[in-house]
C-alpha cells in the first residue's frame, strides 16, 4: 500500500469507540476517513466534535477504506463484519466477537474467503503488566502453568448492555472474552471445560445477568476461576479491574493491568476516584491493527481468537442451562 | 482451677500451651508429644509435667485435654479423651474423615464432655463484623462472596494429604465455617485443585451455591513465595465490603542489618488486648468451669469437615457435588 492507511468507524454504540477514535486522531500515520452509524443524530454528533466527515452510507464508508473498526452493539457486528468483508476491506471488531457460535463462524470464514484480516480488539493482550507477564511465562521462568485466579469485574454499564436483543448476554459475555484470551497466552492451551455460576443480584430488574463465577479447566491440566460480575457499586473509585494470579511450577505472577492510578479525593463532587495514569492499551492496539492493514503482515489477534474466547463464554450459559460442566468444543 | 494437658506440642500446640497457662482459673499440668524433645521444651517455660504417654494425661488430676496434633490423629485422642470423661478443645480440622467425625461427635455427646473446635475465625474481628453487616442486611441482597487465604507450603506432615487433607481441609476450612457460620450450608459446589502437586505446593478454587442464590469462591493457596495473608469482598445489591489483610495492618516492624533477609524481618501484626486465639481459648475454660455450651461445637466442626471433604471430593471427580 502506498500513502496512509485509510481508516474508517462504523457506530459509537460502544463506549470504546472513543476512545480507539482518540487514539487514531493522535496518529500522524493514519487518514482518518470518518464516521458511519445506525444513529445518525450520534455520528454526525461525534463526527462534527472530531471535525470528520459524517458518510451518510455504510457502503461509501468502506468503498473509499482500507481498514474499519466496527464498535456497535454485539448482535450487529456480524451484519457490519460481513459488509466489510464483501467490500474487501479489513475490519478490527470490538468484542465479544458474535454473540452465536454460528455468527461467529460465518465473520470468519467470509473474512478468509473475501481475503480480509479480521482482528478482535482484545486491548488486554497489550496492557505493558501483560506483556512482561507473558514475557517470563514464555521464557520459562515460572515453569508449567498449572491454575490461574482471575477478576474481570465492573460497573453495570446499562444501555444496551443490559438489553438481551441488543447484547447478547450480561456480565458473562461482557467480561469473560479479555481474560480468557490471555489465558490461551499464558498457559498455551485451549479451554476444555467450563462450569458456571450465574445470578441478577445488584439489579434485579436486569433481563440479564450481572453476577457470575467461571471454573474452567484447560487441556494441559490448568485450573482457572474467573470472576466476571458487574459488582462494582455506581460510586466505586474505578469502573472495574481485569487480574489474574498465575500459578507456576516454580512461581507465580500477579498482574493487575488497570492499577496504576491516583487516589483523588474531588472537593466539589464529594467523591474519591482513582485518576488512572499510565500506557492505555488502546493505543497499541489501535496502532497494531492500523499496521497490519498497511503492511498485510497478519493481525496479531485473530478472528478465530475471538470466536475461542466467545465460546467459553457461550459454554458458561449453557454450563448452568445443564447444571454441571460443559465439554469443549460445543456443538453445533 | 481447671488442669489441662496439651497433646501435641508442635508450634501451635506450643502456644496453645503458652495462652492457656496464663488463663486466670487454668493451668497446664502436663504435655504429651510423641517426640519427647518437643514436649520437653514447651512444658519447662510453664512449670508443666511432661507425660510419656497419652495414657498418663487421662488421670483425674487433668480436667480438659487440648488436642493439636497432625490432623488424622486428632479422633483417636478425641475419643480416648471423651471415653476418660475429659473436656476437649481440638485444632481445626476436628478430624480427617466425615467417619471419624462421625464418631467423635457421637462419643463426645454420649460422654457428656464439653468439646470445643478451633475454628478460631470465628473470634477474628474483621470477620465477625462482615458477618454481622451481612446478617443485618447491610450489603443487601448478597450476590457474590470471595474470600482467599495464602500461605506458604508448610512442610512436614502437611505435605501428605492422607494426613492433612491439603490446603483445602487444611486451611481454607476457615473460610467454609464462616460461609457455614454466615449462610448455612451450601446447595452444591463446584472445586478445582492442585493436590496433586503436593508435596511441591497445593492450590484450590472453590464455588458455592447457596439457597439465598448467593456464589461463593475460596481461593486457598499453599503456593505462595512472600507469606500469610487473607482478604475477603462480599457484594450485594446493597453496597461492597472489602478487607485485605496487607492493608489492615496496625504495626509494622522492620529490622536493619546483615544480608540475610528471613521471615522475622518484616512483621506486619495487629495486636490486640487478647488474640482470637486467647478468645477462643478463654471461652473453652469458661464453658468447662460454668457447664456451657462451648461456642463452637462438635457438631460446628463436624459441618465444617463434612463440607471441606464434599470440595475435595468435587476437585477429585472435577465434577458437581449436590450438597443439600
Amino acid at each position: 500500500m502506498s500513502g496512509k492507511p485509510r481508516i474508517g468507524m462504523i457506530s459509537f454504540a460502544h463506549m470504546h469507540a472513543f476512545s480507539y477514535l482518540n487514539v487514531l486522531l493522535s496518529m500522524p500515520d493514519v487518514e482518518l476517513i470518518g464516521i458511519a452509524d445506525d444513529d445518525a443524530e450520534r455520528g454526525r454528533q461525534v463526527a462534527a466534535e472530531a471535525d470528520l466527515p459524517y458518510l451518510e452510507s455504510e457502503e461509501a464508508l468502506l468503498e473509499e477504506a482500507d481498514g474499519v473498526i466496527v464498535t456497535t452493539e454485539n448482535v450487529r457486528h456480524r451484519e457490519k463484519v460481513l459488509r466489510a468483508a464483501q467490500a474487501g476491506v479489513d475490519v478490527m471488531c470490538e468484542k465479544p466477537l458474535a454473540t452465536t457460535m454460528e455468527d461467529g463462524r460465518e465473520m470468519v470464514s467470509a473474512c478468509r474467503e473475501a481475503g480480509v484480516q479480521l482482528m478482535t480488539a482484545f486491548p488486554c493482550r497489550f496492557a505493558p503488566a501483560f506483556v512482561e507477564a507473558r514475557r517470563m511465562i514464555e521464557g520459562g521462568e515460572l515453569g508449567r502453568i498449572l491454575a490461574i485466579s482471575a477478576t474481570n469485574r465492573g460497573r453495570n454499564p446499562g444501555d444496551w448492555f443490559v438489553q438481551p436483543e441488543l447484547s447478547g448476554g450480561g456480565t458473562v459475555l461482557d467480561h469473560t472474552v479479555h481474560i480468557v484470551d490471555l489465558m490461551r497466552l499464558v498457559t498455551g492451551q485451549e479451554p476444555a471445560t467450563v462450569y458456571a455460576e450465574l445470578d441478577t443480584v445488584y439489579n434485579p430488574e436486569l433481563k440479564v445477568e450481572d453476577c457470575g463465577l467461571l471454573s474452567i479447566g484447560f487441556a494441559g491440566g490448568c485450573i482457572v476461576a474467573l470472576d466476571c460480575s458487574w459488582s462494582r457499586p455506581p460510586h466505586y473509585p474505578v469502573w472495574g479491574d481485569a487480574t489474574m494470579t498465575i500459578i507456576g511450577e516454580r512461581g507465580n505472577v500477579a498482574v493487575d493491568l488497570f492499577r496504576e492510578h491516583l487516589d483523588y479525593y474531588d472537593n466539589d463532587h464529594q467523591s474519591y476516584t482513582w485518576a488512572a495514569y499510565g500506557e492505555s492499551p488502546d493505543h497499541s492496539l489501535v496502532s497494531a491493527f492500523v499496521r497490519s492493514v498497511r503492511s498485510g503482515e497478519p493481525m496479531p489477534v485473530t478472528g478465530e481468537d475471538g470466536l475461542r474466547a466467545v465460546e467459553v463464554a457461550l459454554a458458561a450459559y449453557k454450563s448452568v442451562e445443564q447444571g454441571g460442566p460443559v465439554s469443549l468444543p460445543l456443538q453445533q | 482451677m481447671i488442669s489441662v494437658a496439651v497433646i501435641g506440642t508442635g508450634g501451635l500446640g506450643s502456644r496453645h500451651a503458652a495462652n492457656f497457662a496464663q488463663i486466670d482459673g487454668c493451668r497446664v499440668k502436663r504435655v504429651y508429644d510423641i517426640v519427647a524433645e518437643n514436649a520437653e521444651n514447651c512444658a519447662e517455660p510453664l512449670g508443666a509435667e511432661v507425660a510419656s504417654d497419652f495414657d498418663q494425661c487421662l488421670t483425674d488430676d487433668i480436667d480438659a485435654i487440648v488436642v493439636v496434633t497432625p490432623t488424622d490423629v486428632h479422633a483417636e485422642y478425641c475419643i480416648k479423651a471423651a471415653q476418660a470423661g475429659k473436656h476437649i478443645f481440638c485444632e481445626k480440622p476436628m478430624t480427617r474423615t466425615l467417619d471419624e467425625a462421625d464418631q467423635v461427635v457421637e462419643i463426645v455427646e454420649a460422654a457428656g464432655v464439653k468439646m470445643m473446635v478451633g475454628q478460631v475465625l470465628r473470634f477474628f474481628p474483621e470477620y465477625q463484623t462482615a458477618r454481622q453487616m451481612v446478617q443485618e442486611g447491610q450489603l443487601g441482597h448478597v450476590g457474590m462472596i470471595r474470600m482467599a487465604r495464602i500461605n506458604l507450603m508448610p512442610g512436614g506432615w502437611y505435605c501428605d494429604l492422607q494426613r492433612s487433607g491439603g490446603v483445602i481441609l487444611d486451611m481454607i476450612i476457615h473460610d467454609f465455617d464462616w460461609l457455614l457460620w454466615t449462610l448455612g450450608p451450601p446447595e452444591r459446589i463446584y472445586a478445582q485443585g492442585l493436590y496433586e502437586q503436593l508435596p511441591a505446593l497445593d492450590y484450590a478454587l472453590c464455588t458455592f451455591r447457596f439457597s439465598q442464590g448467593t456464589i461463593a469462591f475460596v481461593e486457598g493457596s499453599w503456593a505462595d513465595a512472600t507469606g500469610f495473608r487473607t482478604s475477603f469482598e462480599i457484594t450485594g445489591s446493597g453496597g461492597l465490603l472489602a478487607h485485605d489483610s496487607t492493608e489492615s495492618t496496625t504495626l509494622v516492624a522492620q529490622r536493619r542489618g546483615g544480608d540475610e533477609v528471613d521471615e522475622s524481618a518484616y512483621l506486619p501484626m495487629t495486636p490486640a488486648a487478647k488474640s482470637p486465639y486467647q478468645i477462643e481459648e478463654e471461652l473453652f475454660i469458661t464453658a468447662v468451669e460454668d457447664n456451657l455450651e462451648p461456642p463452637v461445637t462438635v457438631q460446628d466442626g463436624r459441618e465444617a469437615v463434612k463440607l471441606a471433604l464434599a470440595v475435595l471430593e468435587s476437585a477429585k471427580t472435577e465434577g458437581v457435588v449436590d450438597y443439600a
